[in-house]
């Protein structure tokens, strides 16, 4: 019998035994749709926030406040230590005013805050650009040590503090997504799983006569492995629909909710979409291949 | 075409189903597998397509030993025997085509080849005309008949049979024999348990009889001698039929 034939035999029969157990089915897609829409969203939402955070990254400073009384030679210091670094592109000097001007422009409805403080109440700084430097890489944080040192700095800020404390954020975000995924892939594999055992009971007299014939095992069990592949690529279809579904009405450019703007900007990309209808289609299989090894086919 | 050497079967439990048979059926013979209820006739028969296998002894058939022969190759066995139950086993969701198209369509057949070989095989049986109709819709008799259709199709050497007429009313139970020494008559070897003299009695031949597990009797009926031509079968079976009810009816 040639592959193309017996394949369609299966297929054949597979989608005739979805429909007519089309409830218990229904159930099983559903199931494997619930969690792959989870997981998913977990993928989409760190996707997005990774993105974010990749961008703030780029453009990440190290900002070093000096002292008012500061002289420009103590100033030129902190400059030329900061400037010796390799990682170091720029080097922009905000005076006290400059800063009080973009604080003023940055938040407009609390600028009355800075008239009761003296005349230049923002200290002066230097903001320094960087490449982005590997974590760990020797130099770099006794570099930043050093400016921390100089008694001509007040404090450092470095922005890749937080953008840490977002990575270790994104990183829960995904083990979490990974860990309900899971939980809920495995469910879905023991509710396929169950779905076609009934399937097979209810036509286990078909199956005996199949035998009695002299139907080969994988002329039998070939239509149940097929169902569970259907009714995961369908539930992961589902999922994905769904998904996409929430996106567009999150989405910034249909959408004006803050979340939108910045968790659901892209949605997936294509290698995302189609590893979860790969797994939604293994689930679905693995389904199949846990009821069939157990002894729901068995001869009567 | 099947021997058995010495077989015993012993089921969980250790209840001998079948205790040192030893028989010989030879190409194109008809044979009855008599005994009563539990004697071990359907053991004896399952053993044959190894549904299940013996205890100890060898069972061949076509001169291949059935035990020897490895789980995934048993399917290539069964499509060379034919099995008839008194059950039936038809399935009713499915059009008598496709209950008897189940070989075809595994032996990679396409759809019309199917059909012909089905309207070929139903025809044999007087059926050609229900190929579309659903088991439910057929009497007993035309359900067994059909069951046999199903054996037939792949034309197979032996044709094994369990009981085929515990289910049906005397007039169909004969209408059924008639087939069974029909299909005879074109050189398939037959094999059939039942627990009915009569039939014995009408249609002659090689006669296993089954106590408890142990073959206690071999022998040859031969036919009447006015149902030497196959052309005579019919009305001499029917007949006997009539002699058999008539009996019946005395008793």
């Amino acid at each position: 019998m040639s592959l193309f034939r017996i394949f369609g035999y299966f297929m054949g029969e597979a989608v005739v035994s979805l429909w007519r157990s089309w409830k218990v089915s229904l159930l099983a897609i559903l199931t494997i749709a619930m969690s792959i829409f989870i997981g998913g969203t977990f993928l989409l939402l760190s996707g997005n926030l990774s993105r974010v955070v990749e961008n703030w990254r780029q453009e990440a400073k190290i900002i070093v406040y000096l002292h008012s009384q500061s002289t420009p030679t103590e100033i030129e210091r902190v400059r030329s230590l900061a400037a010796e670094a390799d990682w170091v592109t720029a080097v922009e000097e905000v005076s006290g005013s400059q800063a009080s001007s973009r604080f003023r422009e940055t938040f407009p409805s609390v600028q009355d805050l800075l008239k009761s403080w003296e005349d230049e109440p923002l200290p002066a700084s230097l903001e320094l650009s960087f490449l982005p430097v590997p974590e760990g890489q020797g130099g770099f944080d006794t570099w930043l040590a050093s400016l921390r040192q100089d008694p001509a700095v007040i404090m450092v800020d470095d922005d890749r503090d937080w953008l840490h404390q977002l990575d270790a954020f994104i990183a829960i975000l995904r083990g979490l997504g990974a860990v309900v995924g899971a939980a809920l892939l495995g469910a879905a594999v023991v509710t396929i799983a169950s779905v076609i055992r009934l399937t097979a009971y209810l036509y286990r007299d078909e199956i005996a006569v199949m035998r009695l014939v002299g139907a080969t095992e994988l002329y039998i069990r070939g239509p149940f492995f097929f169902e569970g592949l259907i009714q995961g690529f369908l539930g992961g279809a589902v999922a994905l629909l769904g998904l996409f579904s929430v996106f567009l009405g999150l989405n910034p450019k249909s959408s004006t909710v803050l979340l939108g703007t910045v968790l659901v900007d892209r949605f997936l990309p294509w290698q995302a979409i189609l590893a979860m209808l790969g797994v939604a289609t293994l689930a679905g299989c693995l389904g199949a291949i846990l009821s069939l090894r157990r002894e729901s086919l068995a001869s009567d | 075409m099947i021997q058995f050497l010495g077989v015993s079967k012993k089921f969980a439990g250790g209840t001998a189903a079948l205790r040192e048979v030893s028989f010989k059926l030879e190409k194109g013979d008809f044979s009855f597998l008599r005994g009563a209820s539990g004697a071990g006739k359907s053991t004896l028969l399952k053993l044959i397509y190894r549904e299940i296998e013996p205890t100890s002894g060898q069972i061949l058939v076509n001169g291949r030993n059935v035990s020897s022969i490895p789980r995934k190759k048993v399917p290539y066995l069964r499509r060379t025997i034919g099995v008839v139950f008194q059950d039936f086993r038809l399935i009713s969701r499915r059009t008598i085509f496709e209950n008897i198209s189940y070989l075809p369509q595994i032996l990679g057949m396409g759809i019309q080849e199917r059909k012909r070989l089905a309207y070929q095989t139903l025809r044999r049986v007087g059926l050609a005309h229900r190929m579309n109709s659903f088991p439910q819709q057929l009497s007993g008799g035309e359900q067994q008949r059909v069951a046999i259709a199903r054996a037939l199709i792949n034309q197979p050497e032996i044709l094994i049979a369990d009981e085929p007429t515990g289910n049906l009313d005397p007039d169909l139970s004969w209408e059924i024999m008639r087939l069974f020494v029909e299909i005879n008559g074109k050189g398939t070897t037959v094999l059939l348990a039942t627990h009915e003299p009569s039939y014995v009695r009408a249609i002659g031949g090689r006669v296993l009889s089954l106590d408890r597990g142990r073959l206690v009797g071999d022998k040859k009926i031969e036919r009447q001698s006015r149902l030497l031509t196959d052309d005579s079968i019919d009305g001499e079976l029917s007949s006997m039929e009539t002699d058999t009810s008539s009996g019946e009816q005395s008793s």
